[in-house]
């Protein structure tokens, strides 16, 4: 059972790696990370973005508890990232622009606290 | 000189698919000139390799790997697996890696003993002599054929244009789809302010990141300008037409002309080439395509797209040596408007197309 459940890992593991590429808009797509004021103190956050052609629209965590994202703006001649939603304002800067695993670092506060953090696109 | 080592660059560079693009791998504006006895000749695809010890100044002899192009498209030029041979005593004009590594790009190859030129970047650039034009070959009930004449063999080959800008643009493009002037990139596309950024991103680094680097598939318009050629299977009882494609990976794109419907994107399997219907207009094929993934770079200079696109493709053949194609690009979510390219490409009579797949040294341990 265990030498199955690790073959299914590994399998899907081969699978989502060949087919992370993305060569479109640079914020669509799923990203993973955390944010917190020191490193010992993280939140996890999955964030979902999708370019429609004039917005990004997205949500932080999607499922039951999810939060819809208000705005999302990019300053496309520094590559910053500024992301609102209820409760919640963060901004960083777009690193790795050519890798499909780019990622975004910067400011995150949410709920009178502030700390950095990182997402990397899935 | 300058304008010599780019033409090397050129031609060797558009035939590369492998590991980096040439343009991020090779510093071309520094030269280098080796001197010194053949150890190994790698005939491989997509980048064939001379390795040359040479003795550096102090002493030392150090084994350049200098990679010459590619092999079908060298023995068009007339160098042939067996022209230099381990043993050869030889004198290289290349152009360096940009990370100083004992690796470089030739421009022109000389045997040394007796002395006698190999190669060079003028001769690399230079193309066949077209064979005279006859009408384009047509089916019997009137039809024009996009493949062979009845009996005979041949296939797509060079393109007028290896990358692709509006029509109405005149600007200058290096043949591996990097801008001579970044200001020019308003001109290259109508593009939405994150397309633009993207592209210059891409164009500032070199191309490094280009997907048919790593040998996926060249979907989109660039299938048409990719070297190694193409080729047309009309299949008119089954409706369809089979596009085999010799160059990146050898694959093929289906169109279908059995009248169904084109479909939804949003319904669509997002893959490199996207769902096609064709129909004819007279005496040109018109194909409409949706369905893309997001994978590609739909052209060798880095013009981005999103799973929106559209692509309306005309192909006519006004001779039997050639094929024009045009295309109109819909994308709206990264252009702020449809807008067109075209080009020609050159029939290549009597030859079927060659044998190349892009990976075959693509592994790091390839070099060293």
């Amino acid at each position: 059972m265990r030498t199955r459940t690790f073959v299914l890992a590994a399998a899907f593991v081969v699978f989502t790696a060949s087919t992370r590429a993305q060569e479109g808009h640079p914020l669509t797509g799923t990203w993973a990370g955390d944010w917190g004021p020191a490193g010992a103190q993280r939140t996890h956050i999955t964030m979902v973005m999708n370019w429609d052609g004039k917005a990004v629209t997205g949500v932080i965590n999607p499922g039951p508890d999810a939060i819809s994202l208000t705005a999302v703006s990019v300053d496309w001649g520094t590559w910053t990232v500024r992301i609102d939603a209820k409760g919640v304002a963060a901004e960083g800067r777009m690193e790795d622009i050519g890798s499909s695993h780019r990622r975004i670092v910067g400011t995150w506060s949410q709920g009178g606290a502030k700390g950095d953090f990182t997402l990397t696109r899935d | 000189m300058k304008q010599f080592v780019l033409g090397a660059l050129i031609a060797v560079g558009a035939v590369a698919h492998a590991q980096l693009p040439v343009p991020a791998l090779y510093d071309e504006w520094r030269r280098v000139t080796l001197d010194g006895v053949v150890t190994r000749v790698a005939w491989a695809n997509p980048r064939a390799y001379v390795f040359v010890d040479v003795r550096e100044p102090g002493g030392p002899v150090s084994n350049w790997a200098i990679e010459i192009g590619n092999p079908l498209d060298l023995e068009q030029r007339g160098w042939l697996r067996t022209t230099v041979r381990a043993g050869d005593s030889v004198s290289v004009e290349a152009v360096p890696a940009r990370d100083n590594a004992k690796r470089a790009l030739l421009s022109t190859f000389w045997k040394t003993s007796p002395r006698a030129r190999v190669f060079s970047g003028s001769a690399a650039t230079a193309k066949a002599a077209p064979t005279a034009a006859g009408p384009a070959p047509r089916w019997p009930d009137g039809q024009v054929r996009l493949g062979p004449p009845a009996g005979r063999k041949g296939y797509w080959g060079a393109a007028s244009l290896t990358t692709m800008t509006e029509s109405a643009s005149k600007i200058s493009v290096r043949a591996d789809g990097l801008l001579a002037n970044l200001s020019d990139a308003d001109r290259v596309a109508p593009f939405q302010p994150w397309a633009r950024a993207v592209y210059l991103h891409r164009q500032r680094t070199l191309l490094r990141d280009d997907p048919a680097a790593r040998c996926l598939p060249t979907g989109g318009p660039r299938q048409f300008h990719t070297p190694n050629g193409f080729q047309f299977v009309e299949q008119r009882d089954l409706g369809r037409i089979l596009v085999l494609f010799g160059g990146a990976n050898r694959n093929w794109r289906i169109i279908y002309t059995d009248g169904r419907p084109l479909g939804q994107a949003a319904e669509a399997v997002p893959s490199y080439y996207g769902s096609s219907v064709g129909r004819w207009e007279k005496d040109a094929l018109v194909v409409e395509s949706v369905g893309y993934n997001e994978r590609f770079w739909m052209t060798n200079g880095g013009l981005p797209h999103t799973e929106a696109l559209r692509l309306v493709e005309r192909f006519s053949r006004p001779d039997l040596n050639t094929l024009r194609y045009e295309v109109t690009v819909d994308d709206p979510r990264t252009y702020t408007r449809p807008w067109r390219s075209e080009w020609t490409v050159r029939w290549v009579p009597d030859r079927e197309i060659e044998e190349f797949f892009c990976e075959e040294n693509v592994e790091s341990t390839f070099i060293r």
